[in-house]
């Protein structure tokens, strides 16, 4: 019943929206041709097509055009553009929040304190430890223990032990810097995770093993095709990956292991060094990202739980430990704080790296 | 003694040469035609959904002339930079040797990751980003040692008697160069001038520092669109790569004749 | 005496060289046709020189900036990492078997392109060169994928015959596979020109003279085709050296070359100065490799051409 409600509510909102979108005054100031927004391919940017960008130009007539440029690539041309004095080549970045705030750290993102979706958001959008806004988060995401159900006949697996299972060799992935696993393995190499980053030493030991086991290193996309391919059984990725290669047909599931899973956020920043109007229009559309309307589609897409309060989680991932909503769910989780991310996440990827390629 | 084994041998090899230089574009080609969303290989049946696909994406074909664009430029500049520094570098005894071929090599040498970030750094500076034609500059430097070196081994078919002959008989050094030199060695030419088109409409590493959304080419799209889910439309853009590669290779038979790769037409 | 147009055209050029370029100024000739390439490829250096200054100076992880001081932390670091000293070995190594194993598959292919008497038959050398030229290296590796894979084409074979699937693919040999495809068409475009350079006449007085063919290819057409053969060889040498993206794909990600050590530094690490210090001795590396190379076996097709006659 209150989930029916609340969807009801989510449908009036939106129409309400849809029939005045933004005061006349908003819609007066000089609109650019078009809109550019860094985005992650796949299922990611049909999310947020589907779920912010396609409505926001509804409303505003403004197209919006996805560059699937690298989080990781268009930061130094992003960092360069600032450091010239160019125009930055996209209006608006969708990106880490441990990559965003390095480029607020560096300066070069505008303060988005001002946009008004923001008091409704839940605190956690805020990023820590800033005076201003200059990165807003936008939903949690987990790095889950996902798994070929042809591998697994007797259920999930209830460890991250079972990627050192001797039949799994050549057939465990992970992101090629790790990301995302450091600290898992930090517990499942028996390591607390009050000593991160301290002593990260039972991470890398478990690491060290996982390497004997000739893992596959590779990006988002790699996932779903090894999976496919047959290539591999168990893998630490995004659940939004595991789960669009589910919808795809692929017979993959996930779990969050009894030592836990690494929880982070994503956000949307913009870079500084914009015309005005065209600074206006990336921060309506940043604005537009933390609308109810706009976090029910997009996220629900993803199947990550928003930033928002009182969203309707998919019907296919309520009750799952992966899709994190209430205080208990986050406590099973490993939510490393992204100063500390900041701060050591690249040494994690250099020490990962020389485990690997040695 | 027949020379039987070492002809047999030869055979062999070409053979299995001809096999692996055909297997990933004929598989990339048949792949295109999958009905399905995934690149199978074989195919579950035939299909050209996927090349409809693709003109349905006005990026994609937005992009492709982007490329052309980049390849007309890269070749453009390259043929006379490269062809009189050939020219230089073989027909006249310099100084310094060594350090001028390790200098004109450092396209080769440095990473392209590395001239990337650096040329955008450059370009930056000088305000050529957002454009088009400053990808096509950066594929020519990155390449240039290619065209220097296909125009140098066909001064190998150039006989500088024939050249002093055409000045001695009181022809002025222009005349020599435009009647003598470069049919000499215009093989040379023909072949660096398709490698450097070839290579610059493939480019897409350092392209990738260089582009934006509004000037992305073909290749980087397809290196971001890979990188985030592959699907066979991927498999159509090669195709459509290799049939615009074969229709150029054919067209150049006609025009000029396949040969010119291998010899100087006087010959 | 009326003149063609065409040499009219020639006249007026010669006139505009005359002009341009007096006689005194002919010894310079030479260095005049070199100045655009010098200052084409000083683009590059002037690329260098940013990333340079970076290598000298640390990334101050609570700005995200480089200090305003110099110093040789970076080169310190990476020379403090065993891992980069492995990924140099194994991108060295790689380049030399891939050269040896390219040189070698390509030499006859060149010379049957060269020698045959059949026209169709070297169209289809040609062609069967050109066309895989055209499907970039990031696709061509996703041919390979299809082929190699654990239920890929090869295996299916395989596993029709009876035996026992093959991985090859994220395996360090897989890379060499793929990097041995993407450099087969360089390599017989350096060879061929040099190839041709060998008249046929010699191969036919050789063999006249008793000489067996093996003996006729080690004695007289290798030494002939040598400047054919060095620039293939460096080409293939210096452009596997500083490979990215056939390792990145067909290794799976552990088996990484060392220009991926450069990506890392610059976009994982987000760290310039790493990087830039990664990239400025490997730039080094590899211009000290192929200045040894020329210096001992000659410039190739690229040296004064009188050494040759």
């Amino acid at each position: 019943m209150a989930l029916a409600l609340s969807r009801r509510a989510v449908l009036a909102t939106g129409t309400a929206m849809a029939l005045a979108p933004w005061p006349r005054s908003v819609l007066a100031q000089d609109k650019p041709a078009e809109l550019i927004v860094r985005a992650w391919g796949g299922v990611w940017v049909e999310s947020l097509e589907n779920g912010v960008s396609r409505p926001f130009t509804e409303r505003t007539g403004i197209p919006v055009r996805h560059d699937l440029t690298e989080d990781n690539e268009i930061r130094p041309k992003i960092w360069a553009a600032v450091d010239q004095g160019r125009a930055p080549p996209i209006h608006v970045n969708w990106d880490t929040s441990t990559n965003a705030t390095k480029s607020a750290l560096r300066g070069v993102t505008e303060d988005l304190g001002d946009l008004a979706n923001l008091a409704d958001m839940l605190p956690a959008a805020r990023p820590a430890g800033f005076d201003g806004v200059p990165l807003i988060n936008m939903y949690s995401y987990v790095y889950v223990l996902a798994y070929r159900d042809e591998a697994f006949p007797d259920g999930p697996p209830d460890s991250w032990q079972i990627m050192l299972d001797p039949r799994f060799k050549g057939r465990v992935a992970l992101y090629d810097d790790g990301i995302g696993f450091h600290p898992s393995a930090q517990i499942a190499g028996g390591g607390k995770f009050e000593d991160i980053p301290d002593n990260m030493e039972p991470a890398w030991e478990f690491i060290r093993k996982l390497k004997a086991q000739n893992p596959l290193l590779g990006e988002d996309p790699d996932f779903t095709s090894w999976f496919q391919n047959g290539e591999i059984d168990v893998a630490c990725t995004i659940l939004s990956n595991a789960r669009a290669a589910k919808q795809s047909g692929i017979a993959v599931s996930w779990t969050v292991p009894k030592e836990g899973a690494k929880v982070d956020t994503d956000g949307m920043w913009i870079p500084k060094g914009l015309p005005e109007n065209e600074l206006f229009w990336a921060k309506e559309y940043v604005n537009f990202a933390m609308s109810q309307e706009a976090q029910q589609a997009w996220t629900s897409g993803l199947g990550l739980p928003g930033l928002r309060p009182g969203l309707t989680p998919p019907e296919d991932l309520v009750g799952d430990p992966a899709y994190p909503s209430s205080p208990e769910d986050f406590a099973r989780l490993i939510s490393v704080p992204t100063r500390i991310l900041v701060e050591h996440e690249s040494d994690w990827f250099q020490k990962f790296n020389e485990i690997m390629q040695g | 003694m027949s020379r039987g084994w070492l002809l047999w041998l030869l055979v062999g090899l070409v053979v299995l040469d001809l096999a692996f230089l055909a297997l990933p574009t004929l598989v990339v080609l048949i792949a295109s035609f999958t009905p399905g969303t995934i690149i199978a290989f074989p195919p579950e049946g035939l299909s050209l959904r996927w090349y409809a696909a693709l003109l349905d994406r006005p990026d994609f074909l937005r992009a492709l002339w982007r490329s052309l664009l980049v390849g007309l430029v890269c070749t453009a500049l390259a043929v006379p930079i490269g062809t009189l520094a050939a020219l230089a570098l073989a027909r006249f005894r310099l100084r310094g040797g060594t350090a001028l071929q390790v200098y004109l090599l450092l396209p080769f040498t440095i990473p392209l990751v590395v001239s990337g970030i650096g040329l955008m750094l450059v370009f930056g500076q000088l305000g050529w980003l957002g454009r088009v034609w400053p990808v096509g500059v950066a594929a020519c430097v990155i390449n240039l040692p290619f065209m220097i070196w296909a125009v140098a081994a066909a001064v190998n078919h150039l006989d500088p008697d024939l050249e002093n002959a055409a000045q001695s008989l009181g022809a002025p050094p222009t005349h020599a160069f435009v009647t003598v030199t470069l049919p000499a060695v215009m093989p040379g030419i023909v072949t660096g001038a398709l490698v450097m088109f070839i290579l610059a409409v493939n480019e897409f590493l350092v392209s990738l520092m260089l582009v934006d959304a509004r000037t992305v080419t073909l290749p980087v799209l397809v290196y971001n669109a890979i990188r985030s889910i592959i699907t066979p439309d991927l498999a159509a853009v090669s195709a459509v790569y290799v049939g615009l590669a074969l229709v150029a290779i054919l067209l150049l038979d006609r025009l000029v004749g396949l040969d010119i790769f291998l010899r100087s037409r006087k010959s | 005496m009326s003149r063609s147009p065409g040499l009219r055209v020639l006249d007026a050029l010669e006139g505009v060289r005359a002009t341009l370029w007096p006689r005194p100024l002919a010894p310079l000739t030479p260095w005049a046709f070199l100045v655009p390439a010098l200052l084409l490829t000083g683009l590059l250096v002037a690329a260098l020189v940013p990333l340079a200054d970076a290598s000298l100076r640390q990334l101050d992880r609570a700005t995200f900036r480089l200090d305003e001081s110099w110093s040789l932390a970076n080169y310190a670091a990476v020379l403090a990492r065993p891992v980069y000293g492995v990924m140099a070995l194994r991108t060295l190594g790689g380049a030399l078997i891939v050269t040896a194993v390219t040189l070698l598959l390509a030499f006859p292919y060149a010379w049957l392109m060269v020698r045959t008497a059949r026209p169709a038959l070297r169209r289809l050398l040609l062609i069967s060169l050109f066309l895989p030229f055209f499907i970039g290296q990031v696709v061509r590796a996703y041919g390979w994928l299809v082929v190699l894979g654990q239920q890929g084409l090869a295996n299916s074979l395989l596993a029709a015959l009876g035996l026992p699937p093959l991985t090859i693919l994220y395996t360090f040999p897989g890379v060499l596979v793929g990097l041995v495809q993407y450099m087969l068409p360089f390599a017989v475009l350096m060879l061929a020109p040099a190839l041709t350079a060998v008249p046929e006449e010699v191969e036919l007085a050789s063999a006249g003279l008793g000489a067996t063919p093996l003996r006729t290819l080690w004695r007289v057409v290798l030494p002939l085709a040598r400047p054919g053969l060095v620039a293939a060889g460096v080409v293939v040498f210096t452009l596997t050296l500083t490979d990215f993206a056939m390792p990145e794909i067909m290794g799976g990600g552990t088996n990484d070359f060392i220009a991926s050590a450069v990506y890392d530094a610059f976009f994982q690490l987000g760290d310039p100065g790493l990087g830039g210090a990664i990239a400025i001795l490997m730039t080094a590396v590899g211009s000290l490799a192929v200045g040894a190379v020329l210096a001992l076996f000659g410039l190739g097709t690229l040296g004064y051409v009188e050494e040759r006659r």
